[in-house]
């Protein structure tokens, strides 16, 4: 359903990375390449849910991501294929200590209306973070030297952003410690704003209701993407017209719709006749879908998993569930390759770690991750092993207290509910009391987060960003605790030493190298233990079925990026 | 919801006497003669008993339960040569005639108890703000007029939306909305009847309030309240599954006719033959309802003509 | 008459103060943390920011305080500020009614205009087929389940014969006023949302119409030799005029409530569709606005049948 907006357990910012110049076109060229693009024509999104805002510093949901990411550009992008950090609007550099980061914009960028995109305009998004009050992103800039105290009112500048003097396209960003995801959280999440647009609203006297309640938040006419906002027809569409200023080329492309519609089977409806020229439609309409002739498929796995997430110490389950062996039992135990093909027709990978093959946090050398191949016998004699028996009834035992496990998921998501049920079945045959339990996703949320311990096992999906920092979800800081009033995504309560270090090491290294080298290896060790450990069953990767309409030339999406090449796509007529 | 059961009420007559042998007897006469409100009765019972024997059928004649699946055959095409396949499998292959034999069970149970509920409040409200008039009357206007002023089918969405009530206070949620119009009319032959001959006797040998509105009063209006009620069982058992279709109501794995829908929309691309047949059961039991209803008035009050 | 008027209006007052409280009540005691489902996801998010969130949002005071501050806010149309889309709720449903409002009137147009003929020839022809089909169809109308209707439509007139669209209100690229390509959209949707009311009216007419052959002014007219069709359209469809009137108070609070299910169908972008995502998000402010609006409506247009109502029959004293 349309409605269902928050579906999808979303971790990490927006950072889905935006639209730029690819510096080299023939990599993602096609056979169309060749030849020669035509100007015009009008490229329709399908959309579930509509935007909410056009502002960047109050953006928090995906759609809004999307067309503010067209609107707007950032200074750093990652590579669409493989999510590693390249220049975009700005080049950039830190320093030895890692502590500061020098950005110079590029000398080309421009706003729609002339002006040159200067550093000013990146301390003005800063500011206006820091002023809002509705912002969700504040904790993006922490470790920025000084914006805290700009940001409590204590100060009036903010100290560790400096603009270069001879250059008013260059500037320095100081960090009060060395943190590897700051990098993206202050360059890569479309935060630069027109000065001379947005100043007005962030001088000493204004209050945060000016930059929350701002017009322009609406109705941007002052943009530096390859598009120029036109209308917007609440729960309807999105109209952006191409902006022939910029700086990295003008789009091929006259116009961009951002179209709402009812659900996935009207995505597939749409795209059949032709209504929509691109979507991502859901796995069981593929096979229809690819009887069509009209259009092109592009698979590529998606930029996160669906996983049942254990309770370990749940009020029922949380018993069998605190054992190492029995939570490999329900790995072995469950025919992925069978839930694959029954809940998303084949169109996923079984995942068995936090990171994902796309990303370059995944270990390269796959041979030490355990696979959890699908084995009953195993399964079984893991849990004689933990001490379960089966009863008279067929049921499993231990101390007189019979396996019951109750898996629950959002309700509203077939995919899920499929897999739930899917999933109990197979788990019966072990000798488990299993069954399903839709439940709302508010309801849901509210219980893991808040560390209630009702819950056995959780059947959600986290989207992962660019950034691979998993601090959010596997810290043991991060594990909820209701007496202490602490909330987090915690909500396996499972929590290992070694874990620990190496994401606190990944995250800020204590000799300051934040190389991708050096947090792979971090990454490495931390994606080994959760392997090991299985407090998830890290269930499947999902591929993203990406239809376009035939005559949509160079569109190439990636599992970081659908836009990033959007000013070199054309219609051919 | 509210125009059917507002208009089907605006002509019931105001005008009323004791129910008396002759009444009931050409009552029955007339049921017998009209032969759309007996289809309506048997096509009830034949939904109601089919319903209930449920299980009977899924263990003895299709030999599949509800909440089996069978991941190699999703979505199969309606044949006889498989009576479990007889209407098609869903997407984890569960036979869906069972599911709408089941499904039937949630939705008529839902009818029926949330009904009871409405008609509970609804009379006992309707009869009090009758009898007693005055403050308890205006209050009781005042409230109705309230209720009627926000639209109940919208009220019930937002609540099950924000509220995510589990399937019984649903239930009783749907029957707390639904009894204004019971009310309203009891109310209106209340007011009536109080200053009725037998009513005013029995008051002058000092019955006491209680009695005269349950054992004198009541009795009179009983027999169209049933009309009323088997049309607001239609009502909600066409609420309840709007609401299950958005995912609100019964949830899955229990069959219900509105969520074994919910599911249907996103692969009525692929398996159209999944969408018809709930809608089909929805709409022939909320017809055997207002059917009846409307026979039971005709027969009831001879001033009334379909 | 303008007594009348404004003593109505007094009357709605406490009414929608009573609507004003339990909207309140049903939003703002449900279960769940709204500020904590808005910031769910975001990265490095502390308790500190959800609780400033909290007191932005006044969110963080006692609840009849909060109660008095939405209401007396409401009085100046200030709904308050969405938690989603960071405007005011209420201007943002304004921006959203009028897509509602054609629907509902050009649903209500189908109702008069098919129902209102059905049940007068049904009554011309009593005792026909045509009766009896019409007779079964004003019951009929009423049970069949509208969000399903609307899916075999779909099914039926966008999926396989494509000849109407599927969803939405216009065709991307067409221009606003592009008004044959709105009506192509509207048809589908409008006729699921005017089913009951072209029952209803059928009905009703049948009823009247029958009423008003039987009375001796037609029979006296019929003597003098007036052609039927005269008859019938002089003196039934003025009498028939009341309950058609009378009926619209119920058919106004369907058209509201149904169309929040047809909108989600046909995903027309509506104050039903448009509430009903807030509901499902929590976003207080729009829930409570779209409900307190689509209670005026109600309201409002209650009134208008009721000073309908008042010039349509003679009989009605204005007081």
């Amino acid at each position: 359903m349309a409605v269902f907006a928050a579906s999808v357990l979303v971790a990490t910012a927006c950072g889905q990375g935006g639209p730029s110049a690819s510096q080299e076109p023939a990599a993602s060229a096609s056979a169309a390449a060749s030849e020669k693009p035509q100007d015009g024509g009008r490229v329709i999104e399908a959309t579930i849910s509509d935007i909410a805002t056009m502002q960047p510093i109050l953006v928090n949901d995906t759609a809004s991501g999307r067309v503010t990411g067209l609107l707007y550009d950032v200074l750093i992008q990652v590579d669409a294929k493989t999510g590693e950090p390249k220049p975009n609007l700005a080049t950039f550099s830190v320093s030895q200590d890692g502590l500061t980061y020098t950005f110079e914009i590029n000398a080309k960028a421009n706003w729609s209306d002339g002006k040159p995109v200067i550093a000013q305009d990146y301390l003005t998004g800063v500011q206006a973070v820091g002023k809002s009050a509705k912002t969700v992103r504040k904790s993006s800039y922490q470790d920025v030297q000084g914006f805290n105290d700009y940001k409590d009112g204590k100060a009036q500048t903010i100290e560790g952003i400096k603009i270069d003097s001879s250059n008013p396209k260059k500037f320095t960003v100081t960090m009060a410690k060395v943190s590897c995801p700051a990098l993206l959280d202050i360059a890569n999440t479309y935060r630069i704003l027109p000065t001379h647009v947005f100043g007005k609203y962030l001088t000493a006297t204004s209050k945060p209701e000016d930059i929350d309640n701002a017009p322009e938040n609406t109705n941007p006419q002052v943009v530096d993407g390859p598009f120029t906002f036109s209308e917007w027809r609440k729960g309807d569409q999105v109209i952006l017209k191409k902006n022939p200023n910029y700086w990295n080329g003008a789009p091929h492309l006259d116009e961009y719709v951002y179209k709402v519609v009812a659900n996935t089977a009207a995505v597939t409806a749409g795209l059949k006749t032709g209504e929509i020229t691109f979507g991502t439609i859901a796995a069981r309409d593929l096979a229809d879908m690819q009887t069509v002739d009209s259009v092109k498929i592009t698979k590529y796995p998606s930029l996160g998993y669906t996983f049942i997430g254990w309770d370990t110490q749940s009020n029922v389950a949380g018993v069998a569930l605190a054992d190492k062996r029995v939570r490999q039992a329900l790995a072995y135990g469950l025919d992925m390759d069978a839930v694959i093909k029954a809940v998303v027709f084949n169109e996923a990978v079984a995942h068995v770690a936090h990171h994902v093959a796309v990303q370059w946090a995944y270990p390269q050398d796959t041979s030490a991750l355990n696979p959890y191949k699908f084995d009953k016998a195993k399964a079984q004699s893991l849990l004689t092993e933990a001490g379960w028996v089966k009863g008279a009834d067929g049921i499993l035992a231990k101390d007189g207290k019979k396996f019951t496990l109750t898996i629950s998921t959002n309700s509203g998501n077939t995919e899920r509910e499929t897999l739930a049920q899917v999933a109990a079945d197979q788990y019966k045959q072990l000798g488990i009391d299993a069954k399903a339990a839709p439940e709302a996703f508010q309801g849901l949320v509210t219980k893991l987060t808040s560390g209630d311990k009702t819950l056995d096992a959780t059947i959600i999906g986290w989207s992962l960003g660019s950034e691979p920092d998993p601090y959010q979800i596997w810290h043991s800081s991060q594990i909820p605790d209701p007496a202490k009033n602490v909330t987090g995504f915690g909500f396996t309560y499972f929590k290992d030493p070694a874990m620990d270090k190496a994401i606190e090491e990944g995250r800020n290294p204590s000799n300051g190298d934040c190389s991708l080298a050096a947090r792979r290896k971090n990454y490495d060790t931390f994606n080994k233990v959760l392997n090991e450990q299985q407090p998830y069953n890290f269930g499947y990767v999902p591929n993203v079925l990406a239809v376009s309409s035939k005559t949509l030339q160079n569109f190439n999406p990636a599992p970081f990026s659908t836009v990033y090449n959007v000013q070199d796509w054309w219609i051919k007529k | 919801m509210a125009t059917t059961t507002a208009t089907l009420r605006g002509t019931v007559a105001d005008t009323l006497v004791r129910p008396s042998r002759s009444l009931w007897s050409n009552a029955w006469w007339k049921l017998r003669h009209d032969r759309l409100t007996i289809a309506a009765f048997c096509m009830l019972a034949l939904l109601v008993a089919l319903s209930l024997a449920a299980d009977l059928f899924a263990d003895n004649v299709f030999n599949y339960s509800f909440s089996r699946q069978d991941l190699l055959h999703t979505y199969e095409k309606p044949t006889f040569s498989n009576l479990a396949y007889l209407l098609g499998t869903d997407e984890i292959g569960r036979s869906q005639v069972v599911r709408l034999l089941y499904g039937g069970r949630v939705s008529l149970g839902v009818g029926f108890v949330a009904a009871l509920v409405n008609l509970t409040i609804g009379v006992t409200v309707g009869l009090a703000a009758g009898y007693f008039r005055g403050l308890v009357d205006d209050v009781f206007t005042l409230f109705v007029t309230t209720l009627n002023s926000i639209p109940t089918l919208f009220l019930l969405l937002i609540i099950a939306a924000i509220w995510q009530p589990g399937p019984f206070t649903l239930t009783v949620v749907i029957g707390a909305l639904f009894w204004t119009g019971i009310s309203l009319f009891t109310r209106g032959q209340t007011f009536a009847l109080r200053e009725r001959e037998f009513v005013v006797a029995a008051k002058t040998i000092g019955a006491r309030d209680r009695r005269i509105m349950f054992r004198h009063i009541l009795p009179n209006i009983l027999p169209l309240i049933f009309v009323l009620a088997a049309i607001d069982i239609g009502a909600i058992i066409l609420a309840e599954s709007a609401l299950s279709f958005l995912g609100l109501g019964i949830l899955p794995p229990t069959p219900s006719w509105g969520n074994m829908l919910t599911g249907a929309t996103q692969y009525f691309v692929r398996a159209p033959f999944l969408v018809y047949p709930p809608g089909v059961m929805i709409f022939l039991t909320v017809l055997s309802l207002y059917l009846i209803g409307d026979g039971l008035r005709d027969a009831l009050d001879p001033r009334i003509r379909g | 008459m303008r007594t009348f008027i404004l003593r109505r209006l007094i009357y709605a007052i406490p009414t929608l103060i009573g609507v004003s409280i339990i909207t309140f009540a049903i939003v703002r005691l449900s279960p769940g943390d709204p500020i904590r489902l808005y910031t769910f996801g975001a990265r490095d998010i502390t308790n500190e920011d959800i609780e400033a969130l909290r007191r932005v949002y006044g969110l963080d005071k006692a609840m009849p305080l909060q109660y008095i501050d939405w209401l007396s806010r409401v009085v100046r149309l200030d709904f308050g500020q969405s938690f989603i889309y960071h405007k005011d709720a209420g201007s943002l449903i304004l921006e959203i009614l009028p897509n509602t409002l054609q629907l509902a009137v050009v649903s209500l147009v189908l109702q008069i205009l098919i129902g209102v003929p059905l049940g007068v020839v049904a009554a011309l022809k009593r005792g026909s087929w045509v009766d009896g089909l019409v007779r079964v169809f004003g019951v009929a109308g009423h049970a069949i389940p509208a969000f399903w209707l609307g899916l075999v439509l779909i099914i039926v007139f966008a999926v396989q014969l494509r000849l109407l669209p599927s969803q939405g209100m216009l065709t991307v690229g067409r221009d606003q006023w592009d008004l044959f390509d709105r009506l192509k959209h509207m048809l589908l949707p409008a006729f699921v949302l005017s089913l009951t009311g072209i029952a209803n009216y059928s009905r009703i007419l049948r009823t009247e119409t029958l009423d008003v052959l039987g009375q001796d002014f037609v029979r006296t007219a019929h003597a003098k030799g007036l052609r039927e069709r005269t008859v019938v359209f002089v003196h039934a469809l003025r009498n028939a005029l009341i309950p058609v009137v009378t009926a619209l108070g119920g058919i106004l609070a369907a058209l509201v409530g149904g169309a929040l299910v047809v909108e989600t169908v046909f995903s027309w972008p509506g104050i039903g569709r448009f509430t009903f995502a807030a509901a499902i998000a929590k976003d207080y402010p729009i829930i409570q606005a779209g409900t307190m609006i689509a209670s005026v409506l109600l309201v409002v247009s209650y009134l208008l049948r009721d000073i309908a109502y008042a010039v349509v029959d003679p009989r009605i004293k204005v007081r």
